[in-house]
């Protein structure tokens, strides 16, 4: 390694923004509710995938994400007992971390199941207390996950793992692939014809609920619970744009630790605020000219799902090498990101738009091309690709990308393998040399330019 | 082998050969597919060779630069197929099933192949919903559309229920073999029986019927009433066809394989399609009911239990046991397993898991689990004969 140019990672700390903890509360805040929301009386629904959560928002029922809350797990370390429980019931390791998290989760916070007294629970009564075992079992399970064929695979599992006893409503959505030269990206027949099929499925999903509920859907409360999220979801993107500023005031870590408000969080005035507090606090380290980082020698472009419990970690990791991840696929792409098809008069159309436009949904054509759209603005100069094991959905097109980027932009590339829950499978020297290398080619190329 | 069944077996050995002389015979066009639902009788109704694209026994080398080893056998082979331009007697490629690593595969191939159409045409996989089968008709519309316009022909209703009754034709004549098979009519190996389905994957419907036809008469009077060996089933093992050597292997250690789920089995005919009326909603109404002709964990149908339809099927067939094959990185069958384990061993039935790669597995690894698994089944007779006694 040439260390006259790449300095060995020392311990430096990226630059947080305080609204972090804000956001940080807000999450806290909306767990204790889902943990009492049965002694308050609300009905408990599981589901996986893209945000419905304004829709049972306005149903007045509680949710649970299974992924947020593997993230949440895995973020506090209190992962394992869950992970420990879907192992036992014979659940192989190489399954999606966050569906065996979840699934993990349903075992342990059943109790009255036929299915529960033949599954070994943590002989460890902490354990038994632990994180997952306080989610409130489901009321009703909605499956709708995009692209990947695992999300309605493992709500099938939860709903068996419930004695099939829970009512499940499955949403099948369409993958945007493109078949025919029309198809570009939200446009084309095809395209359409997708939408209208998953708006008339979130139509069947709303007739459901109401079947629950024994109550007639609330669509003015839908569309003032969305006339917040769109809100928040603008103020989200334009802080986001504004980290193209050299230095960038913010970093990827920063925005994973901002799904939440705009992936499960109620869609309420908390969430505008929220958005609102950090867009500030971005411009006016914009207009000090202060960074997110100490130095900022190199920006990068994170690719693949996020390592939830290494976030700060690997934040500080590339302090220490003088690196900003600026912006990531995840992040970036998805979570409320095409906020001007949201018509607030009705609402649904929209939100199929934004669940069929998310990261996974495009296939790699129309990803790739979003993706390079990114790394211009925010003017990159390196990809990191995150090889998640368990997640086949976010990996695989990973190896197309290296090469588009690397023709079309002429940038470069670092993978390694991770996972989003499961450390297990992360290794701590793969990722140094990687990307100490992928640094060193960034800054040879440089030596070379000046020349 | 029967001289028929070497044809078959050579067919299946080297699909990407037997489409090239199907092309060069009849200036046709062939279309490759994914497992595990494709309704192949629509491609033949527009004229050209269907085909189920089928995992390599070559090594995968370029095709790691294309994919993560954390993806089933049978997309890297198909990825590494692609990249290594193995696939350029395919004029197509139209698929439907909606699995993560197929899905994945298809987008890396239609990269590594810019020669080639790749179309996807996703059939619903929730099947009991209000909307599966008019959603299956209609993307089953846009398929037809798909093909007439790439191959540039027209696909007529008759077409279509010609299509229909030749792959009905297929299929019973395949299950007529597995009935025969189950009662100890015909003599079948595990290996035999994949030679004849698999070949029914690659090579034209009617010059298949006709050879099924002949072979089933010269298999007459085979059978040796499968005793003197321990009978069991075979499970799993979807969309690859599990490698011959551990077929082989598994019936050495004493065992008569007498029925199976397999996708190179007893899944790929489990169901007919309904001759009358429509035939693209005939076609529909075949790949949502195909889930209770044999239960495939790919889909979502909240009424059918994969477990329990095994555990009937095995007994069923007089199977004393089941062995399960699991292609490593199966996420629908690791999924589906734990479910199976349970239900067998709560009901007493004996049964193994063995999982399987691409590259060959250890063999005496899976002998001696076999081998011991035959034993206990043994062991288990003596104590219950003489429990009885």
């Amino acid at each position: 390694m040439n260390t006259s140019t790449i300095e060995e990672p020392v311990v430096k700390r990226s630059n947080r923004l305080k609204a972090t903890k804000l956001n940080n509360k807000m999450v806290t805040d909306y767990w204790e509710d889902l943990f009492k929301a049965k002694e308050n009386g609300k009905l408990v629904c599981w589901y996986e995938g893209v945000a419905i959560n304004p829709i049972l928002q306005a149903a007045d029922i509680a949710w649970c994400h299974g992924e947020a809350a593997a993230a949440l797990m895995a973020a506090r370390n209190e992962e394992g007992p869950a992970q420990e429980a879907a192992e036992a019931a014979g659940y192989d390791r190489e399954l999606c971390s966050y569906a065996r998290t979840h699934i993990g989760c349903g075992i342990l916070s059943q109790r009255s199941t036929e299915e529960a007294k033949n599954i070994m629970l943590p002989s460890d009564p902490a354990e038994r207390r632990s994180l997952a075992s306080r989610i409130p079992v489901p009321d009703m399970i909605i499956s709708a996950y995009p692209f990947c064929s695992t999300g309605q695979q493992w709500d099938d599992m939860i709903y068996r793992q419930f004695g099939k006893k829970v009512p499940v409503f499955n949403i099948s959505l369409p993958w945007i692939w493109g078949n025919k030269p029309s198809a570009k990206y939200m446009s084309g027949p095809e395209y359409r014809e997708s939408v209208d099929f998953l708006v008339q499925q979130l139509r069947g999903c709303i007739s459901f609920i109401e079947g629950i509920t024994g109550k007639p859907f609330d669509h003015d409360k839908l569309r003032e619970i969305m006339g917040f999220i769109k809100k928040a979801a603008e103020i989200k993107i334009e802080a986001m744009r504004l980290c193209n500023a050299k230095p960038s005031p913010a970093n990827f870590f920063e925005w994973t630790n901002s799904i939440a408000p705009v992936n499960f969080l109620p869609g309420n005035q908390d969430i505008v605020d929220y958005f609102t507090i950090k867009r500030d606090e971005i411009q006016d380290r914009v207009n000090n000219g202060i960074g997110s980082v100490p130095v900022e020698k190199y920006r990068l472009f994170w690719d693949g799902i996020m390592n939830w419990n290494k976030i700060g970690w690997l934040s500080d990791k590339m302090a220490g090498y003088d690196a900003c991840m600026v912006a990531g696929r995840y992040t970036h792409m998805g979570f409320w990101h095409e906020t001007e098809v949201i018509d607030l008069s009705d609402p649904l159309d929209g939100m199929a738009q934004n669940y069929l436009t998310c990261p996974i949904s495009i296939s790699a054509p129309q990803m790739i091309d979003k993706v390079i759209e990114h790394c211009e603005f925010y003017d990159i100069d390196g990809l990191v690709l995150h090889g998640a094991r368990t997640c086949r959905a976010f990996s695989y097109p990973q190896f197309m990308l290296a090469e588009a980027v690397t023709k079309r932009l002429g940038i470069q590339t670092c993978m390694f393998e991770g996972d989003m829950v499961d450390e297990s499978y992360y290794k701590d020297e793969v990722v140094n040399s990687r990307v100490e290398a992928m640094l060193e080619a960034i800054e040879a190329r440089r030596q070379r330019n000046r020349f | 082998m029967n001289k028929i069944l070497e044809q078959l077996a050579a067919a299946a050995a080297a699909p990407g050969a037997s489409a090239v002389a199907w092309k060069q015979a009849t200036g046709g066009k062939v279309v490759g597919s994914f497992p595990m639902h494709f309704p192949a009788e629509a491609v033949h109704a527009a004229g050209a060779l269907p085909m189920i694209l089928q995992e390599a026994e070559d090594p995968i080398t370029v095709g790691h630069a294309s994919i993560y080893p954390f993806y089933c056998g049978y997309t890297r082979s198909l990825v590494d197929q692609a990249a290594k331009g193995d696939l350029g007697f395919v004029d197509a490629i139209m698929f439907g099933d909606h699995c993560v690593q197929v899905l994945s595969a298809a987008d890396m191939m239609r990269l590594r192949m810019p020669e080639t159409k790749v179309h996807f045409y996703q059939l619903i996989p929730s099947l009991r919903d209000a909307w599966s089968e008019e959603n299956a008709v209609r993307i089953l519309r846009r398929l037809i559309e798909g093909l007439e316009e790439t191959l540039g022909v027209t696909v007529t209703e008759e077409a279509l229920h010609a299509s229909i009754a030749l792959f009905n034709e297929n299929r019973q004549l395949i299950r007529n073999l597995y009935a025969q098979r189950r009662a100890g009519t015909v003599s079948l190996s595990s290996s035999e029986m994949q030679h004849i389905v698999k070949s029914s994957m690659v090579m034209d419907k009617a010059t298949h019927n006709r050879m099924l036809r002949e072979l089933t008469a010269q298999l007459q009077g085979t059978g040796d009433g499968n005793v003197g060996k321990v009978p069991l089933y075979l499970s799993g093992h979807l969309c690859q066809a599990p490698k011959l050597e551990v077929l082989d292997l598994i019936e050495q250690c004493g065992v008569t394989v007498v029925d199976d789920d397999l996708y190179h089995g007893y899944r790929y005919v489990s169901t007919d399609v309904d001759t009358r009326g429509d035939p693209v909603l005939a076609l529909a109404r075949w790949y949502i009911g195909r889930n209770w002709g044999a239960p495939c964990p790919t889909r979502i149908d909240p009424k059918t239990d994969w477990d329990e339809w095994l555990l009937k099927a095995v007994g069923a067939c007089g199977a004393q046991g089941m062995i399960v094959l699991m292609a490593k990185f199966c996420e629908p069958h690791y999924f589906y397993y734990p479910r199976i384990k349970k239900t067998f061993e709560s009901n007493g039935m004996p049964h193994l898991l063995v999982e399987t790669e691409h590259e060959m597995v250890a063999a005496g690894n899976i002998r001696t689990r076999v081998e011991s698994f035959v034993e206990m089944i043994k062991r288990r007779n003596e104590v219950n004969t003489a429990a009885m006694a």
